[in-house]
């Protein structure tokens, strides 16, 4: 057998399950598991309007960091 | 009633009769509380919120909250708030009344809305909640008033302390994990081409392909999962111990240096798989002796979490509350009947039973009047009393006793854990051997490379994976089996320690006993109306009338019946009156103020109940030992562990006990000081200490004792202290929990003989050179696999009997 079909089939299943891993690790880092309860019922109130409010908030936070977040 | 007239309330969705609801435009209300959250709600736009909860029943908001003002104390803030970098701050709060996931969306709507609040993230499996804000622009007590202005109440609690140390561990361990298994999984498939290749031939080019793939695998297993074992031999070093980390990380190590060389020199086995195999597997026994540790520091901040910090003192006419801290003496402190007595002083209004069994163990409640003194850490029974303050809170009883246990607990001797004592010889031993094989080949003569590889091979045969998974596998059979019987072990070291138990200090009221007065005779003179008796006793929480209330409840439950009159008089009885018909019960005192005498006495409590002044039955009651308390003794002396009971009863009623359940070794009237001197006395002699107890009057005992063990319906405080606990409260299950202590123990030492017999027989072979890569791959994997397989062997064995 070619040795070089050998050593890329195992480069690229290997990078594969690497990515795989790493997506994983990111999850958990990011909290993503820490709720088994929201995880599931989070999705339930998904609306329209959960989703500005998200946006909102992301964007108190980057105000914040500009040192110039004063509601009006 | 008529059940069509039932009707929903519109914000908690409980049933009420038409009735008795507010009505307001189309919507029905059973409180003002459930009305105000209602329109609340529909003002700021929140109504979508009765849409998610259709069919869900909310408790209605109640309203008789203390000031949140207190919220805003320096004192406060210092203890919960934290000072973020950005300029904001953050506390961590528990909210009260959630009951589904709608609750959760909510609170944290209401509170994204306010502004100052950056951010409000509330967990829905604790219903705990992180809000960071700007303090400039809010103050903690106005997030507080958004939360009980939408019904729900908060409380701060100390995040830094507990959890947040614990689930960064534990996190960390999961990514740790995660990449060790994930290569680990990889390198494997990778070895079966390779063992193939090794009985079939293949090139060498090939394998050096394979051996590059598995190296670049091995490498993160090695040097991020495998970063503990570094860190723990460096600390181990540091303290001049040899640790199995620092067998694990050197021949991990060595391995992996070792197998680079063949791989670069493309001659010779390369064990990337074993380097790998032994991170994971260790790594795996470290999480689980971590997942099943308690947190030290947990246990000394407990009495603070478990008190009202607040009081209600009088001053200038006006009933005001007060920090604890904040009394002086002479202050003057109102308590009504259920309330705990949270500072020591002396009455000047009022009387009343109080309950001490907590401090002195005694199980019948005191009566005090005007000019007596109170205990603090006492309970009000049915007194509402107003008393000066004799010491501050920082010399108060329970503040004495809150220091006095804190130093217990960090007094608290460590029993060396076998696998500790036992690593740290084994570790030292495969180290020298494999030094000592390498000179010996390299004297003998061979070449130098030849050496060293056989010398490496002694170091990854004597793989300590058996030896790593020996103790957390069972002991987390032993905490299985512990939990289906309903004893909780806190740390799974504390199974070791039990099983080298030599002496049971017992306490008396609630432990050995019931702790509460049951009816053992009753004699009547002349038929009565049980429903009388009934519905006399069941006014009353006076722990006699609740003994004959179980009694007559147990019996055959008679209907209630709704007296004209019913008055209590403290330490005394009730007297009652029902169609004409004058009904007393209580004590012989009761009887013999209404001129009714009775020449029965008794060593236990006596209720008397007289109709129309004639004496119609007496009910003896005293406090019954509980069940499997005689066979407990027994079996214990069996196994050469000394049972001594310590109460701070009366000598006779603890003779008494005593001589029932056959222990001979009694100490009456001790204080919770003497308990604790008693244990430490004992400890100086050498003996292994086990106490059980349940009341504030043990915990100093419990927390200087090797193993504390408290009962599951005992105080707060010592189920904190507490090393095990007794859900059920029964004797039995303290016989079970020796026993799966002792089970566990000697299964220990079976999974230590297993693995040192692998090791005595592969390491010979290692030191001779007889070592092919098949044998060390495969004797790893089996001498881990007849660990674990031993371990499962007991919880079956335990699971059929």
């Amino acid at each position: 057998m070619d040795s070089w079909i050998v050593s890329m089939m195992l480069g690229a299943s290997l990078f594969l399950g690497a990515l795989a891993l790493l997506a994983f690790l990111w999850a958990v880092k990011n909290g993503q598991f820490d709720d088994e309860e929201k995880f599931l019922n989070a999705t339930k109130f998904d609306s329209v309007e959960d989703l500005n409010d998200a946006i909102d908030k992301e964007r108190k936070k980057e105000d914040l960091k500009k040192q110039n977040y004063r509601p009006e | 009633m008529n059940l069509s007239n039932k009707l929903l309330c519109s914000h908690c969705h409980l049933e009420f009769s038409e009735e008795v609801l507010i009505v307001d435009q189309t919507h029905y209300f059973c409180c003002k509380g459930c009305q105000g959250v209602f329109h609340l709600l529909s003002d700021e736009g929140l109504d979508s919120f009765y849409d998610k909860t259709a069919n869900i029943k909310l408790s209605a908001p109640t309203t008789q909250y203390e000031n949140s003002k207190n919220f805003n104390a320096p004192a406060f803030y210092d203890k919960f708030v934290k000072l973020n970098s950005d300029g904001t701050s953050s506390v961590s709060l528990i909210i009260e009344g959630i009951h589904c996931s709608a609750c959760i969306w909510l609170n944290e709507k209401a509170l994204n809305k306010m502004d100052g609040i950056i951010e409000a993230d509330i967990n829905f499996t604790n219903n705990k909640a992180n809000i960071v804000w700007l303090d400039e622009l809010l103050k903690l007590s106005d997030i507080v008033d958004m939360i009980r202005a939408v019904g729900y109440n908060a409380y701060p609690y100390d995040a830094s302390l507990q959890e947040v140390h614990a689930n960064n561990e534990r996190k960390d361990y999961y990514l740790r994990m995660a990449v060790a298994i994930f290569a680990s999984m990889n390198i494997m498939w990778i070895a079966v081409a390779q063992y193939a290749g090794f009985f079939s031939g293949m090139t060498q080019e090939i394998k050096t392909i394979l051996n590059i793939a598995e190296g670049v695998l091995a490498t993160p297993v090695l040097f991020y999962s495998g970063w503990i074992f570094f860190r723990g031999s460096f600390y181990g070093l540091k303290n001049k111990i040899v640790n199995m980390d620092l067998l694990v990380a050197t021949g991990a190590s060595l391995t992996y240096v070792y197998s680079i060389y063949i791989t670069i020199t493309e001659h010779g086995e390369a064990y990337f798989d074993s380097v790998s195999m032994i991170i994971t597997f260790i790594l795996i026994g470290k999480f689980l002796e971590v997942i099943s540790k308690k947190n030290v520091a947990d246990s000394l901040d407990i009495i603070g979490r478990h008190l009202p910090s607040e009081v209600n003192v009088l001053k200038d006419n006006k009933i005001s509350s007060y920090k604890l801290e904040d009394v002086k003496i002479d202050d003057i402190i109102i308590v009504s009947s259920g309330e705990r007595i949270l500072l020591d002083g002396e009455i000047l209004k009022g009387e009343g039973s109080f309950n001490e069994s907590n401090l002195t163990g005694e199980s019948v409640p005191v009566y005090k009047v005007v000019g007596e003194s109170v205990i603090s850490g006492t309970l009000s029974i049915d007194a509402d009393i107003n008393f000066r303050v004799s010491h501050d809170f920082e010399h108060s009883t329970l503040s004495n006793l809150v220091s006095l246990l804190e130093n217990a607990i960090s007094k608290k001797p460590k029993i060396e854990i076998l696998a500790n004592k036992l690593s740290e010889h084994f570790s030292s031993l495969v180290l020298v051997l494999a030094i000592v094989t390498f000179f010996v080949w390299w004297f003998w003569p061979h070449s130098f490379e030849e050496s060293l590889m056989v010398g490496v091979s002694v170091i990854i045969i004597a793989c300590p994976c058996a030896l790593g998974l020996a103790t957390p596998v069972a002991t987390l059979v032993g905490l299985n089996l512990g939990a289906k019987k309903g004893i909780l072990f806190k740390e799974s070291e504390q199974l070791e320690t039990m099983a080298k138990a030599t002496t049971l200090l017992v306490d008396k009221t609630g432990t050995l006993t019931l702790g509460k007065p049951d009816v053992l005779r009753e004699s009547i003179f002349d038929d009565f109306d049980k429903r009388l008796l009934y519905s006399l006793v069941k006014g009353s929480n006076h722990p006699i009338s609740q003994g004959i209330f179980r009694f007559l409840k147990q019996e055959n439950e008679p209907e209630e019946v709704i007296f004209d009159s019913f008055n209590q008089v403290a330490a005394r009885g009730i007297c009652a009156e029902y169609n004409n018909i004058k009904i007393l019960g209580g004590n012989l005192q009761f009887m013999l103020d209404y001129g009714i005498s009775s020449d029965l006495t008794s060593e236990h409590n006596l209720f008397f109940l007289a109709i129309n002044k004639k004496i119609v039955a007496i009910y003896e009651l005293g406090d019954t030992i509980k069940e499997g308390a005689i066979s407990l003794v027994e079996s214990l002396k069996r196994q050469d562990i000394e049972t001594i009971m310590l109460t701070g009863d009366h000598e006779k009623s603890a003779q008494k006990v005593a001589k029932f359940i056959g222990i001979n070794n009694v100490h009456a009237h001790l204080s919770p000081e003497d308990k604790l001197s008693f244990v430490q006395d004992l400890q100086k002699k050498g003996k292994v200490i086990v106490m059980v107890g349940d009341g504030v009057n043990d915990i100093l005992a419990l927390g200087a004792a090797d193993i504390s063990i408290a009962m599951g319906s005992g105080s707060e405080i010592a189920i904190d202290v507490g090393d095990v606990i007794l859900l059920n409260d029964s004797l039995t299950s303290l016989l079970f929990a020796f026993k799966i202590s002792s089970t566990t123990f000697s299964l220990i030492k079976q999974n230590f003989g297993i693995s040192l017999v692998y090791n005595a027989v592969t390491i010979p072979l290692a030191m001779a050179g007889y070592i092919i890569p098949l044998i060390a791959a495969l004797s790893m994997s089996l001498s881990s696999l007849l660990v674990v397989g031993n371990s499962l062997r007991i919880k079956y064995k335990w699971a059929r009997s």
